[in-house]
C-alpha cells in the first residue's frame, strides 16, 4: 500500500484528511445517496434487514476495536451486548429514564463492565484471554438468567418504545435513520481514533507489545482503554437492539452472539472499519440470501432446497474457513483489490511485475 | 495516506503465491460470487402465486434444539395446507404456505417473520416461546393473526399480545392439572414434586405462570431443576431429587432430553412416577427411552395417531392417499394439522360472510369459535375476544406397552 500516484497535497491539511481524495469523495457521496433512497424504495423486510445490519455494524466496530486493532481476543461479545441492552431496557422500563439518557447510561455501564474482565489481559495473552473472557460470557449469561429479580430470569422483558416529540422511533422505518446516523457516527469515531494517539497506542499493543512498552506506551492502561472503548460501542449495539425490537431476551446474547460478531470481523477483516461493516453486512444477510436461494429453486429443484436449512450451518463455517485460506484479510482486502485493479485499468503491470518493488 | 495505510503493518509480510500471481482472475472469481448472490438476492420476491390464493406464513424448528418434535409439527403443518388444498381450498380460495427453516434463532424468526408479512401473508404459524414473546409487539402493530406452537400462559392473553392465539392447553394449565391428579391420587403425606425444565422461558413457563402458587395451596412441596441445554446426563439433579424424597418428577422439556433423563432415572433406580408436559409426551420419547419410558403418563392436549377418533381419522386417510405410512408420526403431527385447521376454519368463517381477509376480520372471527370440534383431537375450543386460550382441558395419557392410551377422559384444569 503506497500512496496515489498524481495526487498532489500542497497544504497539510488535506495530507491529513479522512478522506483525501476525489475519489473518495465520489464513492463517499454515491453511498451518502443510496443510503438517503434506500427507505423510500425497500420493503419492510429489506429496511429490517438493513437495521439489522446498522446495529450489527457498531457491534463489529466495537469487537474489532478491540480484536482487529488492539489484538485482545474477546469471547465476551454477547455478555457485553447483553449488558448493554438489560441496562438500557431496565432502566427505562423502571426508572422511567428517557431512552436517550439510558442508552448513554447502558454505553458506560458496558465500558465499566467492559474493563473489570479485561483485567485479567494484564497477564494473560491470546488463547489464555481468550477463555478469561469466555468466563465474562458464562457469568453474565447466567447472571442473566438466574437473577431474577433485576433482569426477570428467563422471561422477556419488554421496554417501552422510544419516542421522540411524540413520533415513535421504533418503526423499521425510523428506526433506520437513527441505526445509520449511529452506524455512521461510530464509524467516523473509530476511524479518528486510530490517527490519534491512543489508536496508535492500541496498535503498537497488538504489534509488539514489548516494543510498545519501550517507545512509552502504558501497555496495561492502554490495553485497558481498549477494552472500555470496544465496550462503550458493544453496549451501545445492544441498547439499541432492546429499543429497536422492544422485547429482550437473553437467548439473543448467548455465545453464539459472540462466535457469529468474531465470524464478522474475521470475513470482513481484522483491524478494518470498512471490513467490521462489510463483514457484518454478509453475516446479516447470508442466512437470507441461502434462505432465498431456497425459495428460488423449490420448484425447480425442490429435493436440494428441502436440504439447504440444513446445510446452512455448514456454509456458514465454508465462508469462514474459505475466507481464512484465499482472503484472510477479508471482504476489506478484496475491495481494496478491486480498487487497485481499476485504478491502473487498463494499464495494468504485466503480472509477475507488479510486485517487483 | 488513507486511513487504512497504516493499518496491516504486521500482517503484510506473508508470502502468499496465490494471492499474487493470478490477481484477475481471482477478482472475476469473486465478482461472479457476487453477481450469484446479488441475483439470488433480488429475484426471489416469492409474488408468483396467483392472486385467488391465501398468504400464509410459517417458520418451522428444523435444525435446532427442539427440531426432534419441529420437523413433525412442520410436517403435520404443510401436510393440513396440502390436504386443504386438495378439497378446494377454504371457500374456493388456495392456501399459498410460505415456510422456512429457523433453527430456534430469534434473529432469523424475525427475519422470516418481516419477510412473509411483506410478502402479503395474512396468518403466521409460529413456534418457540422465544421467538413468539420476541415477535410479541409486531404482531399486534401489524395486525397479524398467529399460532405459536409455544404455549406459554401469558401469550394467550388479549390484553398482553392481542392477535396471538393458543389452541390448546397452556404450559401453566398442562402443569396444574398434573398437580391437580397428584394431589388427589398421592394418599398420606406431602406429595413432593420435582419439575426438570428447559433452560428457557418455555421450561420455566408451567412453574412461573401459576404452578408454583398453586402447588403451594395445593400442599404441594414443589422443586425445580434445570436442565441445561445439550445435557447428555442428569444424573447429578437426580441425585438431588432423591435426596428430596421426591415421588413425581414431571418434565417440561423436549423428547431427546426427557428420554435421556427417563434412562437416567432408570439406571439409578429412581422410584418415582414420571410425567411429561406437551412436548415430551409423545411417540419419540417411547421410541428413545424404550422400557424407561414405560408407565410415564403425559399431559397431551393433541391426541397422537393411535387414538382413533375423527380428527385422526383425516390425517390416516390423508397419508393413506399419498402412499404415505403414519408410522412414526407423533402427536405434534397432530398439533400442527389441528392448529392450522382451526385458523381455517376461522377465514373460512370470514369469506363466508363476505369479509375481506384481513388480520382485524380473521381474529374477529376467530373469537367466534365457540366449542369448535377438532375432530376430538383437543378438548373443544372456545376464543373469546377476551380469552385467546383455546382449551383449558386433556387427556392424562399413560404409557402402556410402549403405546400412548388415554389414562383418564378430558380433565378441566383447576382456576389459578
Amino acid at each position: 500500500m503506497s500512496m496515489e500516484c498524481g495526487v498532489f497535497h500542497t497544504r497539510y491539511e488535506s495530507d491529513m484528511g479522512l478522506r483525501p481524495r476525489p475519489a473518495q469523495r465520489i464513492r463517499l457521496a454515491v453511498l451518502a445517496l443510496f443510503v438517503l433512497v434506500f427507505p423510500f424504495v425497500a420493503s419492510t423486510y429489506w429496511l429490517d434487514l438493513a437495521n439489522q445490519v446498522a446495529i450489527a455494524t457498531v457491534g463489529a466496530i466495537g469487537l474489532n476495536i478491540l480484536v482487529g486493532y488492539t489484538g485482545q481476543i474477546s469471547l465476551g461479545q454477547g455478555a457485553f451486548m447483553a449488558i448493554g441492552a438489560y441496562t438500557a431496557g431496565l432502566l427505562t422500563l423502571n426508572f422511567g429514564v428517557p431512552w436517550g439518557a439510558s442508552v448513554f447510561c447502558a454505553c458506560i455501564l458496558t465500558a465499566v463492565a467492559g474493563t473489570f474482565f479485561g483485567l485479567p489481559s494484564l497477564r494473560l495473552k491470546g488463547l489464555y484471554l481468550a477463555i478469561a473472557t469466555l468466563a465474562a460470557q458464562e457469568i453474565v449469561e447466567w447472571a442473566m438468567t438466574h437473577w431474577t429479580t433485576v433482569t426477570g430470569g428467563t422471561e422477556a422483558i419488554v421496554v417501552p418504545a422510544p419516542r421522540l416529540f411524540g413520533l415513535r422511533l421504533n418503526t423499521t422505518f425510523n428506526f433506520y435513520w437513527l441505526a445509520v446516523l449511529t452506524a455512521a457516527g461510530t464509524a467516523l469515531f473509530a476511524a479518528n481514533l486510530f490517527r490519534s494517539r491512543i489508536g496508535r497506542a492500541f496498535e503498537a499493543v497488538r504489534d509488539q507489545d514489548i516494543a510498545a512498552s519501550v517507545i512509552g506506551v502504558d501497555v496495561f492502561r492502554t490495553k485497558l482503554l481498549a477494552f472500555a472503548t470496544s465496550s462503550f460501542f458493544v453496549g451501545l449495539a445492544g441498547a439499541m437492539i432492546a429499543f429497536y425490537r422492544n422485547i429482550v431476551t437473553w437467548e439473543r446474547f448467548t455465545l453464539n452472539t459472540s462466535i457469529v460478531y468474531l465470524a464478522m470481523i474475521i470475513v470482513g477483516g481484522l483491524g478494518s472499519i470498512r471490513g467490521s461493516f462489510l463483514g457484518a453486512a454478509l453475516i446479516t444477510l447470508l442466512p437470507a440470501l441461502i434462505t432465498n436461494l431456497g425459495r428460488a429453486i423449490q420448484d425447480t429443484a425442490p429435493q436440494a432446497a428441502s436440504l439447504l436449512p440444513y446445510a446452512q450451518q455448514a456454509v456458514f463455517g465454508i465462508v469462514i474457513i474459505l475466507f481464512l485460506i484465499f482472503e484472510p484479510r477479508g471482504l476489506s482486502k478484496l475491495w481494496e483489490n478491486v480498487k487497485d485493479y481499476f485504478h491502473v485499468w487498463p494499464f495494468a503491470y504485466r503480472r509477475g511485475e507488479s510486485r517487483a518493488n | 495516506m488513507s486511513e487504512m495505510d497504516c493499518v496491516h503493518a504486521g500482517s503484510g509480510r506473508r508470502a502468499e503465491g496465490w494471492r499474487n500471481a493470478p490477481a484477475e482472475a481471482r477478482a472475476k472469481g469473486w465478482a461472479a460470487g457476487v453477481a450469484m448472490l446479488v441475483c439470488v438476492a433480488c429475484g426471489s420476491d416469492g409474488a408468483d402465486a396467483d392472486d385467488n390464493s391465501i398468504r400464509v406464513g410459517a417458520i418451522f424448528d428444523l435444525t435446532g434444539p427442539t427440531a426432534d418434535v419441529g420437523t413433525d409439527y412442520g410436517d403435520g403443518v404443510r401436510a393440513f395446507a396440502d390436504w386443504i388444498n386438495g378439497q378446494g381450498g377454504i371457500e374456493g380460495r388456495p392456501i399459498d404456505l410460505i415456510f422456512q427453516d429457523y433453527g430456534y434463532q430469534v434473529d432469523r424468526a424475525e427475519q422470516l417473520y418481516s419477510q412473509f408479512v411483506s410478502e402479503g401473508a395474512v396468518i403466521f404459524m409460529g413456534w418457540g416461546t422465544g421467538d413468539t414473546e420476541a415477535l410479541r409487539m409486531r404482531i399486534a402493530e401489524d395486525e397479524i393473526p398467529f399460532s405459536s406452537a409455544s404455549l406459554s400462559h401469558r401469550l394467550g392473553d388479549p390484553a398482553e399480545a392481542p392477535y396471538n392465539f393458543l389452541l390448546a392447553t397452556t404450559y401453566s394449565d398442562q402443569f396444574r392439572i398434573a398437580l391437580d391428579w397428584i394431589a388427589a391420587n398421592h394418599g398420606e403425606g406431602t406429595p413432593i414434586v420435582a419439575l426438570m425444565h428447559n433452560a428457557s422461558p418455555f421450561g420455566l413457563s408451567p412453574a412461573n405462570q401459576g404452578g408454583i402458587e398453586f402447588a403451594e395451596a395445593q400442599g404441594i412441596d414443589l422443586t425445580l431443576y434445570e436442565m441445561p441445554r445439550g445435557a447428555v446426563d442428569f444424573t447429578a439433579e437426580f441425585s438431588r431429587i432423591r435426596q428430596s424424597g421426591a415421588q413425581y418428577v414431571v418434565f417440561q422439556n423436549t423428547s431427546g432430553p426427557a428420554a435421556v433423563a427417563l434412562q437416567n432415572a432408570r439406571s439409578l433406580s429412581l422410584d418415582a412416577t414420571f410425567f411429561c408436559l406437551n412436548w415430551c409426551s409423545n411417540a419419540q420419547v417411547v421410541q428413545l427411552a424404550g422400557e424407561a419410558a414405560e408407565g410415564l403418563m403425559g399431559t397431551m392436549p393433541y391426541a397422537p395417531l393411535t387414538v382413533d377418533v375423527p380428527g385422526t381419522r383425516v390425517i390416516h386417510d390423508y397419508l393413506a392417499s399419498r402412499g404415505e405410512s403414519a408410522e412414526g408420526r407423533t402427536n405434534a403431527y397432530t398439533q400442527g394439522w389441528w392448529t392450522f385447521a382451526a385458523f381455517a376454519e376461522g377465514m373460512r368463517r370470514v369469506l363466508a360472510a363476505g369479509q375481506e381477509l384481513t388480520g382485524a376480520s380473521i381474529k374477529a372471527a376467530l373469537e367466534t369459535l365457540s366449542d369448535y370440534d377438532m375432530g376430538g383431537v383437543t378438548a373443544p375450543v372456545t376464543l373469546t375476544s377476551t380469552d385467546h386460550r383455546g382449551s383449558k382441558g386433556l387427556r392424562i395419557f399413560r404409557v402402556e406397552g410402549g403405546v400412548w392410551v388415554p389414562f383418564t377422559d378430558f380433565i378441566q384444569a383447576p382456576a389459578s
